[in-house]
């Protein structure tokens, strides 16, 4: 299982089906934006998303999305803030800020955010 | 109830439009007839719409006011098929039942205008990027404002707001707080853009009735100077409370512009405004056609700029098509159902005349615009004004003597619609534009709430207040 360090040097994608999400690593996720939603809330509410981490997987649920690919342009990404699981989450030099950008037949492109776009963690 | 404010409640439950045509005064024309110019040189009569009629309108008011906040899953999949469905309802009772095509035809050419300009400022612009590596302070923070209050006249509040947002959100990335883009919505996107027709759609729409390009400045610059900085020297005093944390890096000062082609896209969008037949009378009427040369040169450089545009700065600038889509689709619907909201609304002021003071027109147009889109509230009651003199809408000299004349109205109204614009996320197109790209940045915005009663109502209310007992009491 690579972390979220590996993943980003490697070019590693991860996947997507519908308002579903996987991250190839294990993460503690602090923040998502994606369109103008900002989300912060993983607790069991039916707003925003949920998150499962499993052992070989991170996955996300969109709820108010029924299909990213859709409805996403090719120009929005979907932001996060986050923290490799087991890593000290209180330390802000362990906290990453990734973009994903939604591809066909599934592809998740996953990026470090460019210091030129705007992300506010 | 008086019949002054009953007039009133019409005009709030109705609002919006760009009129085509007023009616003719009573005295020259039946009750139940309304005149229709053609060419602004003469004009035919046609029956007055049934004031059923109005339903589609304030359905569609009430719809994009509530839609975004109270069912926004709905409204964000749906609107284009509601706003083209009570838009049809109205065309079809004109072209069936009132046999008035003419209406329609004016109705169409007004509202190509209207979107050749936004979406050409829109894609233009959004080509085009500012990258500010300055550490913020309250004195630079005003600075970029007022510069954007005075570009926005030249690129519109639109295309000053994509421009700026970003590079203002940046350089007070250490400090960002909400009312700094609470600010920059005040400022940039709505009372900067008071002085030409280009700064604001409701300006825009004003100039294609005949009002003169440089009407504006002329006689609202004096208002919007001290408004702005009064706006501008209270958000010094709360900017400089915001004390800065650490920086999160070392700033090089460096300014760095991208898109320079777009620049010249944007030169050709200000030219074309003024090709029109009713200003160059070499430019041909192309009527019966609703796009004229203008409208074509304007949706020239839209495809121009999409497909010339650096991809990188569209990435940068996180371009999406979406906002000037929705406004393509609203205003179809709302352009087609203010047709005979703007006939009655004429009509009741042509006979109400003197009761209605400069006052009444100042904060009527400046609350409907706050809680409506500013444009067609605004020639609501530009319509309006105009009746109360027994002018045409429909007929520049008329509009033109009206502006010369009786230009106080005509200011407060441009004024009132422009600033207001501002109260709420809903008042003016580009204040949702800013809002989104804030949010797509991950910064929490207030709630439509609480953008009215933090910032609108302590803030903005006491300073029209004072432009009213001023200029208009």
């Amino acid at each position: 299982m690579k972390n979220i360090k590996e993943v980003l040097a490697e070019n590693i994608s991860g996947l997507h089906y519908g308002n579903r999400i996987l991250l190839p690593f294990k993460a503690e996720i602090l923040k998502i934006v994606i369109g103008t939603h900002i989300i912060t809330d993983f607790s069991k509410n039916i707003d925003g998303a949920s998150i499962r981490v499993t052992d070989f997987y991170t996955e996300i649920y969109f709820y108010e999305y029924k299909n990213l690919e859709e409805q996403l342009t090719k120009y929005e990404v979907i932001k996060l803030a986050l923290v490799q699981q087991g890593e000290d989450i209180f330390n802000f030099d362990n906290h990453f800020a990734i973009e994903l950008k939604i591809e066909s037949k599934h592809k998740l492109l996953i990026e470090p955010i460019p210091t030129d776009l705007l992300f506010f963690e | 109830m008086n019949k002054n404010i009953l007039f009133f409640i019409l005009l709030t439950i109705v609002s919006l439009s760009t009129v085509n045509y007023t009616f003719a005064q009573e005295s020259t024309h039946s009750k139940n007839n309304i005149a229709v110019s053609e060419n602004n040189t003469h004009t035919v009569e046609h029956e007055l719409p049934n004031t059923v009629m109005v339903i589609p309108f304030i359905i569609l008011l009430v719809m994009i006011a509530t839609g975004p906040i109270l069912y926004p899953h709905f409204w964000e999949h749906q609107y284009p098929k509601v706003s083209v469905l009570l838009g049809t309802i109205v065309v079809i009772y004109y072209a069936f039942f009132l046999h008035n095509t003419t209406s329609l035809l004016h109705t169409a050419a007004e509202y190509f205008s209207f979107i050749a300009l936004l979406a050409s400022l829109f894609f233009a612009s959004g080509g085009i990027m500012i990258k500010v590596d300055k550490k913020a302070t309250p004195i630079l923070n005003v600075g970029i404002l007022l510069f954007g209050a005075i570009i926005a006249n030249l690129i519109g509040t639109t295309g000053a707001s994509m421009l700026l947002i970003r590079p203002f959100i940046k350089i007070n990335q250490d400090r960002i707080k909400p009312y700094l883009i609470v600010f920059f919505i005040f400022i940039v996107s709505n009372i900067g853009g008071a002085l030409t027709p280009i700064g604001d759609p409701p300006l825009f729409l004003g100039f294609l009735r005949g009002i003169d390009f440089f009407w504006f400045i002329e006689h609202i610059w004096y208002i919007w100077l001290p408004t702005l900085t009064l706006i501008l020297i209270i958000f010094y005093f709360i900017d400089s409370r915001n004390r800065d944390i650490k920086a999160s890096k070392e700033y090089t000062g460096k300014i760095e512009f991208k898109g320079a082609k777009n620049l010249i896209y944007l030169a050709i969008i200000l030219v074309a405004v003024f090709i029109d037949p009713n200003v160059m009378s070499w430019v041909p009427n192309l009527a019966p056609s609703p796009i004229g040369l203008r409208e074509i040169i304007q949706f020239s450089v839209v495809i121009l700029a999409m497909k010339t545009s650096d991809i990188e700065i569209l990435k940068y600038n996180e371009f999406n098509a979406e906002p000037i889509k929705e406004v393509a689709y609203l205003f179809i619907g709302i352009f087609a159902t203010m047709i005979p909201a703007l006939q009655l609304i004429s009509h009741e002021a042509n006979v109400l005349g003197d009761k209605l003071t400069v006052g009444m027109f100042f904060w009527s147009t400046g609350l409907l615009s706050g809680v409506l889109d500013n444009a067609p509230t605004y020639l609501n009651f530009l319509s309006a004004a105009l009746g109360k003199f027994g002018f045409d809408i429909n007929i520049a000299t008329d509009v033109k003597e009206f502006m010369n004349v009786d230009y106080i109205f005509l200011q407060a109204i441009s004024v009132a619609a422009v600033f207001f614009g501002a109260m709420t996320y809903i008042g003016n197109g580009p204040n949702f534009m800013v809002k989104s790209i804030v949010e797509r940045a991950g910064i929490e915005m207030p709630s439509f709430f609480a953008y009215v009663y933090k910032y609108s109502l302590p803030i903005l209310i006491p300073v029209f207040v004072l432009v009213w007992l001023v200029f208009y009491f």
